[in-house]
């Protein structure tokens, strides 16, 4: 007889997604996601100014200010049709790779590391065989033996007051953690000196944003920074130099440390590369626009179908025909009216509660499909994606992190195995090392472009009387985002935003299809049910981060995996 | 080099939710701080706040609070209340992120030796509401609140001869444009 345990909520920061899962016979045999808080921000934005909107947008989730804030100005210039000066592109691609690394490795660290570290395993740990141990594994030069001591004393301080402060929710000692007390140290030490590299990363943002959490240089049309080299004030070589120093801080860290440590995690848990595969429709938008008119990118984008890798549609361009057409949005499951999947430029969002059915309505996330399939978004879907298509940074990353996973006594990995709670995990470090060499690139070009006398930052948009509509799209950290804006007599006429935890954690469909944080759970084996810490690992894995998805808080709900059974 | 942060937080875009940004940019257009002391509207940082928090000497936190008593009602919550690993009472819709900020915060032995928490109890939180009345109706006795704090922790408030616009851009909606002719 199957059981329902439901988890309720599991972001660990603000947002509020619900899991229900049912268990039979120590494994997962159906699962729900639901989101239990209202969206409906987009309708402030009807009747606003298009050119004021990323304010308010970049206000829809307060951890991923910047992402929204770039797909609604984008948005607005593939409405007007208005080309980025070159100064500018660059300025905002070095601000979402910033943006992006500091994601990555708080998601890694701070929100999903300790699903795989058992914390009371630190005391037991031998900081010299650590030290040892890592120096086998990485060049990094902070892993000595007075480093790991200092990281073991303060998980000793810590149990040692008798509460365990920011532990005090984790499944310590659970029968799936396996790590050796040495590797548990080694990845602790690491979190502690992840919080460091994430603030340099910060910093790149508050620079050329002048300020977090929320920029203020945006515009559309481009960016409102001065550039100077001369002078202290404006952007100048003073903090492009600041910039250049911090990029190569946190690109040491990510390739050293990040990337290691994934690997390490992945050899040590091979069973993972098995499980919480799921939907295996994958889908990503290029970004890092190498151009002023957005021919040209960095990362490429497009669509598998079915984990057939060697099927892949790529996309020429961030707003690209296939994906402008090939988008809706279900709301059969989800807590809104209507009977028809709509198209977001006509989508429509008016609220109809009804409590928790897992037959009928339990979500308000909506369901956004793809030619009418649901598709996984994020890290594993751009790497996957441009794996497929033979892009020659997204191979060299893979092909070292499927070395070094081997290299550590792991199994020898091939892309496909990719398709699994490990693979989401190990992508986004791939993708992370990446963005890391990228952000060279697009500071060299930056400085190259302003060396060539080109000072220019904006370029004067114009709305027109009659009704444009647009798509801005940006590959985000969690995945796909777009932004959809209907404009007339230039105000906004329509404004919908199809967010990556949208795609990733949605609900059945009306054909009744799973959403990809559903499909990926099914299966997945329960070593202790009552405390289901393979379920969260497999959630986490997505980076879910419900604030955006669902467009509002709720006050409930202070621990993470607070499971109930019924 | 500054050494006290005094931070508006919420969501500015639901109703109540927004009252801390809006308690901010009223103390910033209406008074000059000492350089030490700055002012921010940090939104819904989430664990982020650790970036903002670590190495001060002091901390102001506004926010809005879920609580069962009267709208508007303000509480002030110290730093040993906030790091209680299971407070009685919540403190408010973004506090998970807060206790493991400032717990964080000490395992690095860079926690603020003082913090308060100005919380506002909230009533309405819905997306592009103005403060509700009974919260509208507490910000000024939120505002001193802050000031006397302020005083008290040493720093110098010095009442600007003429108030800025204060920067509250987020208003009722439709708002005129922020782009003016």
């Amino acid at each position: 007889m199957a059981k329902r345990i439901t988890i309720d909520p599991i972001t660990r920061i603000e947002g509020h997604l619900r899991i229900d899962v049912e268990v039979d016979n120590y494994a997962v045999s159906n699962a729900w996601a639901s989101c239990t808080m209202w969206r409906g921000i987009e309708k402030i934005l009807r009747g606003r100014d298009p050119r004021d909107a990323w304010l308010f947008t970049q206000r829809f989730c307060g951890v991923c200010t910047t992402v929204h804030a770039m797909a609604s100005v984008r948005s607005v210039e593939d409405a007007l049709k208005l080309e980025i000066p070159l100064n500018a592109q660059y300025i905002r691609n070095l601000i979402l790779i910033a943006h992006a690394l500091h994601d990555h490795i708080v998601h890694f660290y701070q929100l999903s590391a300790l699903d795989w570290v058992d914390i009371l395993q630190i005391p037991k740990a031998d900081p010299a065989a650590t030290a040892k141990l890592a120096e086998s594994i990485s060049p990094w030069t902070r892993n000595s033996r007075n480093e790991l001591k200092a990281a073991q004393d303060r998980v000793n301080a810590v149990a040692a007051s008798g509460q365990l402060g920011i532990f005090a929710n984790g499944y310590w000692g659970h029968p799936a953690m396996k790590l050796s007390p040495e590797v548990n140290l080694l990845a602790f030490s690491h979190y502690v000196q992840a919080l460091e590299y994430q603030r340099k990363a910060l910093q790149v943002v508050g620079i050329l944003g002048s300020k977090t959490p929320h920029i203020q240089n945006l515009t559309v049309g481009g960016v409102a920074n001065a550039i100077d080299l001369d002078s202290q004030a404006a952007l100048g070589m003073d903090k492009l130099e600041m910039i250049r120093t911090l990029l190569a801080e946190v690109t040491q860290f990510v390739q050293q440390v990040y990337l290691v440590d994934v690997c390490a995690v992945a050899a040590m848990y091979p069973d993972w590369f098995k499980i919480g595969s799921g939907v295996k429709n994958y889908l990503a938008v290029p970004d890092l626009p190498l151009d002023s008119r957005g021919s040209s990118y960095d990362l490429p984008g497009g669509y598998i179908h079915d984990g057939n890798l060697g099927g892949v549609k790529g996309f020429q361009t961030a707003a690209d025909p296939i994906f402008r057409q090939s988008v809706t949005e279900d709301v059969m499951h989800a807590y809104y009216q209507g009977e028809k999947p709509l198209h977001p430029w006509v989508g429509e969002t008016e609220p109809a509660f009804t409590g928790w059915d897992g037959d009928q309505k339990y979500s308000w996330v909506k369901a956004p499909r793809f030619n009418g399939e649901p598709a996984q978004v994020g890290p594993l879907a751009q790497v996957l994606i441009g794996y497929s298509q033979g892009h020659p940074l997204t191979k060299k990353y893979t092909d070292l992190a499927i070395e070094k996973i081997a290299a550590i006594g792991g199994p020898r990995a091939t892309p496909a195995a990719l398709h699994s709670t490990l693979g989401r995990h190990a992508a986004r470090a791939i993708r992370a090392c990446m963005l890391a060499e990228l952000a060279q690139k697009h500071w060299q070009l930056l400085v190259d472009n302003i060396a060539k006398g080109d000072y220019s930052v904006h370029n004067q948009p114009v709305l027109p009387s009659h009704e444009v509509q647009g798509v801005g799209t940006h590959e985000a950290p969690r995945g796909t985002l777009s932004h959809w804006i209907v404009i007339k007599d230039e105000k906004i006429k329509n404004y919908q935003a199809v967010v990556p935890s949208t795609w990733n954690a949605s609900p059945r469909d009306k054909s009744g299809a799973h959403g990809p944080y559903e499909a990926s759970l099914l299966h997945t084996p329960l070593a202790r049910p009552e405390e289901p810490l393979e379920v969260l690992r497999t959630v986490h894995s997505f980076d879910p981060c419900m604030a955006c998805a669902c467009h509002s808080f709720d006050p409930t709900g202070r621990k993470i995996g607070v499971a109930k059974i019924l | 080099m500054r050494t006290a942060l005094i931070a508006g937080i919420g969501n500015v875009l639901l109703g109540d939710d927004g009252v801390g940004p809006y308690v901010l940019r009223l103390l910033e257009s209406r008074y000059n701080f000492d350089d030490d002391l700055e002012l921010s509207d940090l939104g819904t940082p989430a664990l982020d706040l650790t970036h903002q928090i670590v190495g001060l000497r002091a901390l102001i936190l506004i926010d809005s609070v879920q609580s069962d008593a009267d709208p508007g009602t303000i509480f002030l919550y110290r730093k040993e209340d906030i790091l209680q690993t299971a407070p009685a009472e919540r403190l408010d819709p973004h506090s998970p992120a807060l206790s493991e900020c400032l717990m964080t915060a000490e395992m690095l032995g860079a926690s603020p030796e003082q913090v308060v928490l100005v919380g506002i109890v909230g009533e309405n939180f819905e997306p592009g509401r103005p403060l509700s009345a009974s919260v509208a109706a507490s910000v000024e006795k939120a505002i001193a609140l802050i000031l006397h704090e302020v005083e008290g922790l040493g720093y110098c408030v010095r009442q600007k001869l003429r108030p800025d616009t204060p920067g509250i851009w987020w208003g009722e909606s439709p708002s005129p444009s922020l782009h003016p002719r």
